[in-house]
């Protein structure tokens, strides 16, 4: 126990002095933050462009409709230059659209949009200019086009104009509610997407980097020829588990670090957010961190403590197997086949979290640790199938534990070319 | 058993098909100086191992400072160097060091007076710098060997196996090394190591213990080793140029058995029966001016290549370092 905490204490305090772990612990949050407010910031700047109303509208209506599209224009975007509508017949639209080509390619306009029989019909517009595929310009302009052809005929079927405007005023806003089995949650849909995406990602990312970081720890003992040193000390065995404890601590460290600068950030987000220029409207909503049930942060830590020292184990043994930098990938791709495809099974669960490859994926041991913890966020896991993934995970841990600790043994002195797997099959039972 | 420091029955060990080890039996005697000779390949770094329980014998038996050899406490009291050497490269000497004692039980504190101290006299630590601060990749190759050796020594091991401690050092290091040897066999402690320097260990070792092919050639006590041989041997030192005349008479098979020729110095083996005076003056009246003619026990190199001969010789022995 005591030689297993001196492996421990020098694995921590030398991970946790490196400059990459103290840059990757500061900036993370900065990044994440970025990353959460950044949508929001440009949300917030997400309005159609201030040029909008700078384009030519060829209205062979013969109604007042590019009149009205006109007026409506200029009113969203007050000072800008007004657009200029020409009024022609119906055979003249061809001349009209080369005519007004010639000034968007002069930058005498951004664009020009055709109103004819199609629009009055409800069918059809068509817009042609610089800013074609700026998805919110197109569809602040079909808005408008919509809307005034609603108010010409309203108007035509004898409605007061006034009236018109006061009736066809409509805003709408969606507001998402989640309802699990605990009743309401408070938090929209979308939000504990986001959780549960960001859970599971926050621990792939720590078991991948954490765990090939063990595995590179491995190697270079192997290398430097420390490890016989060090073995000649203390068991293999203790040895491999004070690395993936004192590796497992240092991530442990560098989540909660993010977790308690992410929660500051969240209490001055209101001035972040207003020093971003985000409307005030859009902070309230936007910005709220899903409540986690005690039982459930409990079950969450312990998928994160098994799986990784499911994966740790495993990158152990795979630094012991080999002797060299060129070999190491290679031989660790077994391992990132399972820890990635957890990844890839990501999408079609987040979409249908309780389908049967969703519950499989949650309950074996390889992915359970990343598919569990994003089903919870998504829907509500029945309590066994929580408990069996943890079951599951555990026994996963105890057998790779076990395998691995043989490899160590038997592969931290040997050097060479890399084994084949019939020579590991002998290494695991030699020892 | 109490007086040996290790204690070695019919230990076998085998990798895959070819046998590393195959019915040692050995004892080292507590407070003595141990060589375990043997060429490359010989098995003396398995035995090491076995010793340190890094790796499991398939048979037989082992005892060190009393105990059997999988006792946790006894690790503790061994202090190891072996033949590889490496640190953490990018760990401080001190950290390192600090590692490596408190993993043979040393409180921290105690570690860091015996690490100053250390590398104080070692002059690793010197008034206008103090390497212990020094990351280990920073450090020249001399002076990682040197805090290696130190790591080795930090927790007062009672014995210390080195494993080919001399090969890749200078000769001033190397001094140091014999230097070190004699000092830790005068506190009472035991020393073993390996080497395949012959020169070396007969002038350091009490015991030996000859290894070849992963078998015991011969052991026992320098002193005692070579009188089993007799003195059927002749130094002889030659004034000069070697003058075809006098090759001549060493190469008469009556006379001479066999000869390790190293151009002005001959180690002679008399033939059986041959008289050391009929060879004294026939080499006289062959016209040479002979510094040493001497009647000798054999040297360990001579007695090694007797015993382990041409076929246990690889590519990289020499008897001479």
């Amino acid at each position: 126990m005591g030689k297993m905490f001196v492996v421990f204490k020098r694995e921590y305090l030398e991970r946790v002095r490196s400059k990459w772990f103290i840059i990757a612990t500061v900036l993370g949050p900065v990044f994440l933050g970025l990353v959460t407010v950044m949508p929001i910031v440009l949300a917030a700047r997400t309005k159609s462009s201030a040029q909008l109303s700078n384009i030519v509208i060829i209205d062979a209506t013969g109604s007042d409709l590019g009149a009205r599209v006109s007026k409506a224009l200029s009113n969203t975007t007050p000072g800008a230059t007004a657009p200029r509508v020409r009024v022609v017949k119906a055979e003249q639209v061809a001349a009209e659209e080369k005519r007004a080509t010639t000034e968007v390619m002069e930058r005498d306009a951004l664009g020009y949009l055709v109103l004819d029989a199609n629009t009055i019909g409800g069918k059809q517009m068509r817009y042609a200019g610089r800013n074609a595929s700026a998805v919110v310009d197109v569809q602040s302009l079909s808005t408008m086009v919509r809307q005034s052809l609603l108010n010409m005929r309203l108007e035509r079927e004898g409605i007061d104009p006034g009236r018109v405007s006061m009736l066809t005023a409509v805003r709408l806003e969606t507001k998402t509610e989640k309802i699990s089995d605990r009743g309401k949650e408070g938090t929209s849909g979308l939000a504990s997407l986001f959780f549960g995406y960001g859970i599971a990602l926050v621990l792939y990312m720590m078991i991948a980097i954490y765990g090939q970081s063990i595995m590179r720890g491995v190697l270079e003992e192997k290398t430097t020829r420390v490890a016989e040193v060090v073995v000649s000390s203390v068991k293999p065995d203790v040895l491999l588990t004070g690395k993936i404890l004192g590796s497992g601590s240092v991530a442990v460290t560098q989540v909660i670090v993010w977790l308690g600068m992410t929660f500051l950030m969240y209490l001055v987000r209101v001035p972040i957010l207003k020093a971003f220029g985000a409307a005030p409207a859009m902070i309230g909503g936007a910005l709220k961190i899903p409540t986690v049930p005690p039982t459930v942060g409990v079950a969450l830590f312990l998928f994160f403590v098994l799986g990784f020292v499911f994966y740790a184990a495993l990158f152990g043994a795979v630094g012991a197997m080999v002797s060299n930098q060129e070999d190491i990938q290679q031989a660790a791709t077994p391992v990132m086949i399972m820890l990635v495809s957890s990844i890839i099974f990501m999408q079609p669960i987040l979409m249908n979290p309780s389908s049967s490859l969703a519950v499989t994926m949650s309950i074996l041991p390889f992915s359970a640790p990343l598919m569990m913890p994003l089903r919870m966020a998504l829907v509500a896991v029945p309590w066994y199938e929580i408990v069996g993934a943890l079951a599951s995970v555990a026994v996963g841990c105890a057998v790779a534990i076990w395998l691995s600790a043989r490899i160590y043994r038997v592969g931290l002195l040997m050097y060479g070319k890399r084994p084949s797997v019939r020579e590991l099959g002998r290494w695991i039972r030699m020892s | 058993m109490s007086e040996a420091a290790v204690h070695i029955t019919g230990v076998t060990k085998r990798f895959d098909a070819t046998v590393a080890v195959r019915e040692l039996s050995l004892v080292v005697p507590r407070g003595s100086v141990y060589g375990l000779l043997g060429p490359n390949g010989a098995g003396k770094t398995t035995t090491i191992r076995m010793i340190l329980n890094i790796i499991a014998p398939d048979s037989g038996t082992l005892s060190v400072l009393g105990r059997p050899h999988l006792d946790e406490a006894v690790t503790n009291r061994v202090g190891y160097l072996p033949e590889e050497r490496g640190l953490y490269k990018k760990m401080q000497v001190r950290r390192v060091l600090r590692f490596l004692a408190e993993l043979k039980g040393v409180k921290p504190k105690v570690a860091d007076q015996r690490i100053n101290k250390w590398l104080e006299r070692l002059d690793l630590k010197t008034a206008e710098k103090d390497w212990g601060n020094a990351k280990v990749d920073e450090l020249s190759r001399g002076m990682q060997q040197k805090v290696q050796f130190i790591g080795t020594l930090l927790h007062e091991p009672d014995l210390v196996i080195l494993d080919e401690p001399f090969s890749g050092l200078d000769p001033v290091n190397s001094q140091a090394l014999k230097d070190a040897i004699v000092e830790l066999k005068r506190d009472g402690k035991t020393v073993i190591f390996s080497t395949h320097l012959m020169d070396n260990a007969e002038r350091l070792c009490d015991s030996v213990c000859i290894i070849a092919h992963g078998e015991k050639v011969l052991d026992g006590e320098v002193a005692a080793v070579k009188a089993a041989r007799g003195t059927r041997n002749v130094a002889l030192s030659i004034d000069g140029e070697v003058t075809g005349a006098v090759r001549q008479v060493l190469a008469d098979t009556t006379l001479v058995a066999r000869m390790d020729d190293q151009n002005r110095y001959f180690e002679i083996q008399l033939a059986n029966k041959a008289n050391p005076q009929e060879l004294l003056h026939r080499v006289l009246a062959a016209g040479a001016s002979v510094l040493r003619f001497e009647l000798i026990s054999p040297s360990l190199h001579q007695i090694f290549l007797e015993r382990v001969g041409a076929t246990g010789v690889e590519e990289g022995m020499s008897g001479h370092g």
